[in-house]
């Protein structure tokens, strides 16, 4: 069932990457293993899907750091925090960077294993979000000039007699142009094509 | 029944002493009467009030009358002298009730504060007390006409004098840990060189013959040498042998009792000189001595710190592997998986429990043991515990030429500091360049005054000038896995043995530990 979500650890620490490799492949979840920030970094792929076990501290590059640049590198990965010793500070500074969850070593498994679950979730909707979002976009590229000028101003909540005025038209012409740009889209209300287009242009 | 029998020989104890000692400084009276410009022995009842021996009101008050009338006999008729007696007993039961507040029965009236209030309630109160019994004296016609303020005076100065000299000496003779102190102090040769000292200026004051003090002041060298050097103690010993000194030299010299009441008054002021010197030393001491104690504690701290982390990576790994194991087994899988994650077990336990055994290690030398040894095993067992790291980082971990010296210090504290350096070293080096050259080398020379130096130098950037500044301040650390402690407390352990701990802005890194030397061959 995860079968295309891999969980990625990066620990400074041997005998806890393979330990933890271990037990996450003993519940069948595909693993990849890291030994620092850097190594993680320079074999970062964009199209890698799952989450990543980020230990805090580390030589080189520790964990919060990490995170950080792995957002500024366009990272869609949910991240998961290990820490030997959780405190506050640093707590908040993960959930700000929008952690998954935040583990303190000794781990508990069952919580490891909700805590990656979470985190496949919150990837699986970020992808079907994204996936939408890609759909939104390729139905408004459809449009024709004419069709988006008057989408535009549809979801404005212009009428359609002042639409017409403001393109010289007719309003029987902007109904037809309307009727068509909705049919296209798939839409069949105004709220609809309002959600639809919000999403699409992002 | 010996608890009675040990309550009336302390009584008993007391009483003689009392009378023995009024007796002796029963010296140039005035009219005959209890009125001499030296008085100790009130000192020793007010001791004995405040450590509450067998009945202290009572006994005192009763050795104070028999004290009397065996010293100074009885009047004719008996009863005026008796009443005034008893007012001066009276006098001493209040002074008592008064200090009683003051001075802790732990204390050893061994700091400014309680100094300063002590020697204004004597004060204070003797000349309270000589007020009320030169009026009982007057009033019961024992007083010739006249003499009053005269006897005050006398009085006064022969009382309050005498107890401030005097009490501390009583005070710590009757603490356990003050007789120890004063022990420790008089087997000193330090002691017996200023009480020589004292005795050849006490020779050069008085030599010219002459009633006067053109040279007394010399006689303040003496109990100031004592009191920076030891302390209260040195000052009780040497202001106690001063007291000693100044009566004894002047009743051979048959100086009149005015002479001997203004001697009093140097004795005053040398004996309280002495006490507020003795108290700041003390004072300072025992400042230095919680410092030191704070930093051991926080040196405590940042190991169980850096322990706890090393603690949680086996752990951590442990209970990863039992969960594997446990659901490895669920499924009736016992194939090479649960093999792997068995063998990771049982290593995982082994370093779990190396780090407790560093722990222990560590509590052991929470205090600081001192042993004799050489440099060169110093300095292979830090190099020792720091190998395997190096060799897994690909470091050359070199030791350069060592002088035959051998250390009085704490080992494992120093072994801490080493390989605390050691590891900062490695950590320097992992940010080096793949190719460069990776190296740590550790050398050391004699000093000029029994001194050594340490080198630890390593193929890394080294440090800047601004990070030279900041080095060794708690938490200042350029890498996440630590709290920035280890060189703040390396310094402090340095310290404590009387040492020096820098880094140096070089081309690579350089730290210098410099210490002090046992022997040299």
């Amino acid at each position: 069932m995860n079968s295309q979500l891999t969980v990625f650890i990066v620990d400074d620490d041997p005998a806890v990457r393979d330990a933890l490799g271990l037990l996450l492949g003993v519940h069948d979840y595909r693993v990849a293993l890291f030994a620092d920030g850097e190594s993680f970094i320079h074999a970062f792929r964009p199209e890698w899907r799952g989450c990543v076990l980020l230990d805090i501290r580390m030589p080189g590059i520790d964990g919060l750091s990490l995170q950080k640049k792995l957002g500024e590198i366009g990272n869609q990965l949910p991240v998961i925090m290990m820490t030997g010793h959780g405190d506050v500070a640093s707590a908040r500074e993960a959930f700000r960077a929008l952690a998954v969850d935040f583990l303190e070593k000794p781990l508990d498994h069952e919580r490891l294993l909700a805590a990656i679950g979470e985190a496949f979730a919150r990837q699986s909707s970020q992808l079907q979000q994204a996936a939408e979002v890609q759909g939104n976009h390729r139905l408004l590229s459809k449009l024709t000039p004419r069709e988006n000028e008057i989408m535009e101003r549809v979801v404005a909540g212009r009428h359609n007699r002042e639409i017409a005025a403001e393109l010289g038209i007719s309003p029987r012409t902007v109904e037809v142009h309307k009727a068509r740009m909705m049919d296209k889209l798939g839409v069949g209300s105004v709220a609809e094509l309002v959600r639809l287009q919000l999403t699409g242009e992002r | 029944m010996p608890a009675r029998l040990a309550a009336a020989l302390t009584v008993a104890t007391f009483a003689a002493l009392y009378i023995a000692l009024d007796a002796t400084s029963f010296i140039a009276p005035l009219y005959g009467l209890n009125l001499t410009p030296w008085n100790p022995a009130p000192a020793l009842a007010l001791v004995y009030l405040l450590r509450r021996g067998p009945a202290a009101p009572w006994t005192v008050l009763l050795t104070v009358v028999v004290a009397e009338s065996l010293i100074r006999g009885l009047t004719t008729p008996w009863w005026p002298g008796l009443l005034s007696t008893a007012v001066l007993g009276a006098g001493y039961l209040g002074l008592g009730q008064l200090l009683a507040r003051l001075l802790p029965p732990g204390g050893l009236l061994d700091d400014r504060r309680t100094l300063f209030a002590w020697s204004g309630c004597i004060a204070g109160g003797t000349l309270l007390l000589s007020l009320l019994y030169l009026s009982a004296l007057q009033l019961s016609g024992l007083l010739p006409a006249g003499a009053w303020l005269d006897g005050v005076r006398r009085f006064w100065i022969g009382d309050s004098v005498g107890i401030i000299v005097a009490m501390p000496l009583f005070w710590w003779l009757s603490s356990p840990r003050g007789r120890e102190l004063l022990r420790q102090t008089l087997g000193k040769p330090e002691t017996a060189a200023y009480a020589l000292l004292s005795l050849l200026l006490l020779w050069l004051a008085f030599a010219d013959g002459l009633h006067s003090f053109r040279l007394a002041y010399l006689l303040f060298l003496p109990i100031v040498w004592a009191s920076v050097r030891q302390g209260m103690a040195g000052a009780i010993v040497a202001a106690s042998l001063l007291q000693i000194e100044i009566v004894v030299t002047t009743q051979i010299l048959g100086y009149s009792g005015v002479t001997l009441a203004e001697f009093q008054m140097l004795s005053l002021a040398m004996a309280l000189i002495g006490f507020f010197i003795g108290a700041i030393v003390d004072e300072q001491r025992r400042t230095s001595e919680e410092l030191r104690h704070s930093l051991r504690l926080a040196a405590a701290g940042e190991m169980a710190g850096a322990l706890a982390h090393e603690l949680n990576q086996p752990l951590t790994a442990l209970a990863a592997y039992g969960a594997a194991c446990e659901a490895l087994l669920a499924r009736g899988e016992s194939g090479e998986r649960l093999q792997r994650a068995l063998g990771g077990l049982l290593q995982e336990a082994n370093r779990a429990g190396e780090v407790l055994r560093r722990l222990r290690d560590f509590f052991r030398t929470g205090a600081t043991q001192l042993e004799s040894f050489p440099l060169a095993r110093l300095v292979s067992q830090a190099v020792a515990a720091c190998q395997t790291r190096a060799e897994r980082e690909g470091i050359v971990l070199s030791v350069g030429e060592l002088p035959p010296a051998t250390l009085l210090a704490d080992r494992l504290q120093l072994e801490v500091v080493l390989r605390n350096l050691l590891a900062n070293a490695c950590d320097a080096l992992a940010g080096v360049a793949a190719g460069a050259p990776r190296s740590i080398r550790i050398s050391g020379e004699l000093l000029p005054g029994q001194r050594l130096c340490l080198l630890v130098e390593d193929s890394g950037p080294g440090i800047s000038p601004a990070m030279a500044a900041r080095l060794f301040e708690p938490f200042q650390s350029d890498k996440s896995s630590g709290l920035g402690l280890g060189l703040a407390i390396s310094r402090a352990i340095v310290e404590t043995h009387g040492g020096m701990l820098w880094g140096e802005v070089a081309g690579h890194g350089r730290f210098k530990i410099v210490l002090p030397v046992q022997e040299s061959t």
